[in-house]
């Protein structure tokens, strides 16, 4: 009995091996597709964060201090003063047509007020609506100014006969020290391709599976597919999926390799669990695309919805806004998502370096995903057998 | 006289071609409407989708995030600042906790978000006159927690360290305006222009409208086409049934029809759902208009390009679905455009959702006129130039072999 159906399973894959050589879709959405994205993302995000963003200076006092000041800004990694303009609403249009992300405004007599001690006033604008070059720029421009601001406090207070060692309590009295958990540096990269790249790859897993099912059933084939393994689904579905179980498996832990070893993005624990989670994470995610087709055994409304949920699951995941600040259903509502599970994982391995202990709940949910498609196995013989839904 | 009937027979042929164009428009609309599956994409999802993503980027920014406080100085000044801590929007101090270790046990199992960490000199230091320190840890699982993390403490560290700065230069003998001038000789002041509550909806929610009108159209339009390709005997994408009235008849029905749908869409989309979930919207009407028609005619002859190489109908969704990711970072809405490197700049300007993401944007969010899009308006038209030629160019490849055929 047994052996009867591996070699059923056996069968189903050696046809499914064919079909994989015959339909060019197979192999576009596995291997050329994840290929593609890894060199986009990695080449996209390898400067870590966006170094010398361009700055426009609206310099109306233009003396050497000022001059300092906007060397000092030109000099930090984030910031490059583009350009020299003569007022504000110039600046402006500049900012506008995406040229600049931040406008520094010098008044004038900027240096005389200075030495004068008569509180100059910088002003800077930062364009938000492109936000992380807004943050990072505003966070740049402000320590700049506040050192330029410091060393003038460090020569009053030091003529006003202060002693050194009172000083620093006195331009700083309370100091933050931060320790950024995981991403000192505060990566952008380590940041999105963590979760970017193992969501698509959910995308394309659910886009093959359910295509791999829903074609025989809109080409007819998927009567003689049951068949050809002793029509068992349980042997045909396996058989079918195996494949893709193995080539998603090898794709996913590549980009591991290439984020963990290559990049050296932190990975504070074992990499053994990361790979154990990559599998577990495309056999998840196997097991929601044939729920989806063998709920809607129609292959258009299949791909439509495997569509919807794939691309919510980037939001889901909740890298981008935290899930807990979302709206009460939506945080119930992401736990059918194995990305999410995912993520909460690669979070505590990677970033927090916690023992696997911490994430056994988030490991079994993948394996509970395993048992959906028991849902839908005779909705799926049937359709395969009497293939009576429309092919449209 | 003679001129005239010419004149009038000229008048007449103008107006029964605009009645025939009519015809066809409405013929291809309808056509649309009996494709269940093109209706799902280009009508359901465009509806549902941005009430869905709204909804979800609901909150802007996020508030009173979790964090614990270890407190070792316990002093009133201590107190004061994990009260203040607690006071800001972005932080909640939900523990207050008497070792490093518990506080760290209660980070890994995700109760809180960050800790702040007073040492035993915290008081003692300030009291003496030194610069106190406070360690701030925080969780970079989403950036979000660290600008919440790093925005509030910074806020108030500085809020505090102002009044002790007053308070130490005044027992040296510097008081009033002199002590304001020694602590602060420079002022500055910092605008956010454009999105000034620092919101996340405000910032990706206009650039996903684009990217919705963008996909839905690539993918409608290719599963129209994948259709007409698996109903006809020949495997053909323009049945010769179909384009009897010539190319032009065939490219003008399809691409308008497709085009006065989707003008209705850019409304709906681009000023009834920024309105209703109160989004940036300060672009004028106008610049919205004459930028929407490129954006959109782009679109539509860009899709109709792709469909051309769409062998069945769900093909294109299966293996293209993935480039809406990718799309969204071309587009220089996160990673900034001035950041993104040769190779993949000149190939971003290949589709219409690079400029229409950065033209609306700049349009809608940053109040720019005309003028001030002219390299992404420019961009759209080239693009609707090169993409209508190509269409044409292969459909009359295509419609050449079907007549070879039959």
């Amino acid at each position: 009995m047994s052996e009867n159906i591996f070699s059923n399973i056996n069968k189903a894959f050696v046809r499914e091996l064919k079909r994989i050589v015959r339909d060019p879709v197979y192999i576009l959405g596995t291997v050329v597709v994840m290929t593609f994205c890894y060199v986009f993302f990695l080449t996209l995000f390898d400067e870590g964060l966006p170094q010398r963003m361009p700055v426009a200076v609206v310099d109306n006092d233009n003396s050497s201090l000022s001059r300092q000041y906007i060397r000092n800004v030109d000099a930090t990694q984030l910031a490059k003063v583009t350009m020299h303009l003569a007022n504000y609403t110039e600046a402006r249009k500049e900012m506008q047509k995406g040229n600049v992300y931040a406008i520094i405004v010098i008044p004038h007599e900027f240096a005389s007020d200075l030495y004068a001690s008569r509180q100059p006033k910088l002003t800077f604008y930062v364009n938000d609506a492109y936000l992380v070059a807004g943050s990072l720029l505003l966070k740049d421009i402000t320590y700049m100014s506040e050192l330029t601001a410091g060393a003038a406090k460090q020569t009053t207070l030091l003529a006003k006969g202060f002693e050194d060692s009172r000083i620093m309590g006195i331009i700083q009295p309370v100091n933050i020290d931060t320790h950024l958990i995981g991403n000192p540096w505060a990566n952008y990269g380590i940041y999105l391709l963590n979760v970017l790249l193992p969501g698509i790859l959910q995308l394309m897993i659910l886009m093959l599976t359910v295509y791999a099912v829903g074609t025989e059933l809109k080409l007819k084939t998927s009567k003689e597919w049951l068949h050809n393994s002793g029509d068992s689904m349980l042997a045909a579905l396996t058989g079918k999926i195996l494949p893709y179980t193995i080539i998603f498996s090898v794709l996913g832990i590549i980009a591991d390799i290439l984020l963990y070893k290559f990049m050296h993005y932190p990975m504070n624990a074992g990499m053994t669990w990361m790979i154990i989670t990559t599998i577990l994470y495309v056999l998840a995610y196997q097991a929601m695309g044939i729920l989806i087709i063998g709920t809607t055994p129609v292959l258009r409304d299949g791909v439509t919805l495997a569509a919807f949920y794939g691309l919510l699951g980037f939001t889901m995941a909740g890298f981008t806004f935290p899930i807990e600040q979302l709206p009460y259903p939506f945080r119930i509502f992401s736990e059918i998502f194995p990305i999410r599970h995912y993520f909460e994982i690669y979070v505590n391995q990677c970033l927090n370096g916690l023992p696997i202990g911490y994430s056994v709940a988030q490991l079994l949910s993948l394996v509970a995903f395993l048992v959906l498609p028991m849902f839908v196995f005779n909705r799926l013989k049937k359709a395969a057998i009497y293939q009576h839904y429309p092919i449209k | 006289m003679e001129n005239n009937i010419k004149d009038e027979s000229l008048f007449i042929q103008f107006i029964k071609n605009i009645r025939a164009m009519f015809h066809i428009l409405v013929d291809e609309i309808k056509a649309i409407f009996k494709d269940r599956g093109v209706v799902i994409i280009v009508i359901l999802a465009t509806i549902v989708y941005p009430l869905l993503y709204c909804s979800l980027y609901k909150n802007e920014t996020l508030i009173n995030v979790p964090v614990a406080i270890v407190d070792d100085s316990h002093s009133s000044l201590s107190d004061k600042l994990t009260r203040e801590i607690d006071a800001t929007r972005d932080l909640k101090v939900e523990y207050k906790l008497n070792s490093m270790t518990e506080a760290e046990e209660y980070f890994k199992t995700g109760k809180v978000h960050g800790i702040v960490y007073i040492p035993a000199d915290f008081n003692k230091n300030i009291n003496s006159g030194k610069q106190a320190n406070i360690s701030v840890y925080s969780d970079m699982s989403s950036f979000l927690y660290y600008r919440a993390m790093i925005l509030a403490t910074n806020y108030v560290t500085l809020d505090m360290g102002d009044e002790i700065q007053i308070n130490r230069l005044n027992a040296q003998g510097i008081t009033g305006q002199q002590a304001e001038i020694v602590t602060s000789p420079v002022k500055y002041e910092s605008n956010i222009l454009y999105n000034q509550g620092m919101g996340f909806a405000s910032f990706l929610m206009p650039a996903i409208l684009i990217l919705i009108l963008h996909q839905t159209l690539v993918f409608g339009i290719g599963m129209a086409a994948g259709t007409a390709r698996e109903e006809n005997r020949f495997h053909e994408l323009v049945s010769s049934s179909v384009h009897h009235g010539g190319l032009f008849r065939v490219i003008f029905g399809k691409s308008m029809a497709f085009f006065v749908l989707y003008m209705f869409w850019a409304v709906y989309m681009l000023g009834f759902i920024p309105d209703l979930f109160n989004l940036p919207h300060i672009g004028s009407v106008g610049t919205l208009l004459e930028f929407v028609v490129p954006f959109l005619l782009a679109t539509v002859f860009f899709s109709m390009f792709l469909s051309v190489f769409n062998p069945a109908r769900e093909t294109q969704m299966v293996l293209l679905l993935f480039f809406s990711l990718i799309l969204l970072f071309l587009s220089g809405i996160s990673w900034p455009q001035s950041n993104i490197s040769g190779f993949w700049k000149v190939f971003s300007y290949l589709f219409p959702a690079t400029f229409g993401i950065q033209g609306y944007i700049k349009i809608n969010t940053m109040g720019a006129g005309i003028n001030e899009i002219h390299f992404e308006q420019v961009g759209l038209w080239i693009q609707t130039a090169v993409y209508f030629t190509l269409t044409s160019l292969a459909y009359f490849i295509q419609i050449r072999k079907s007549k070879k055929v039959n």
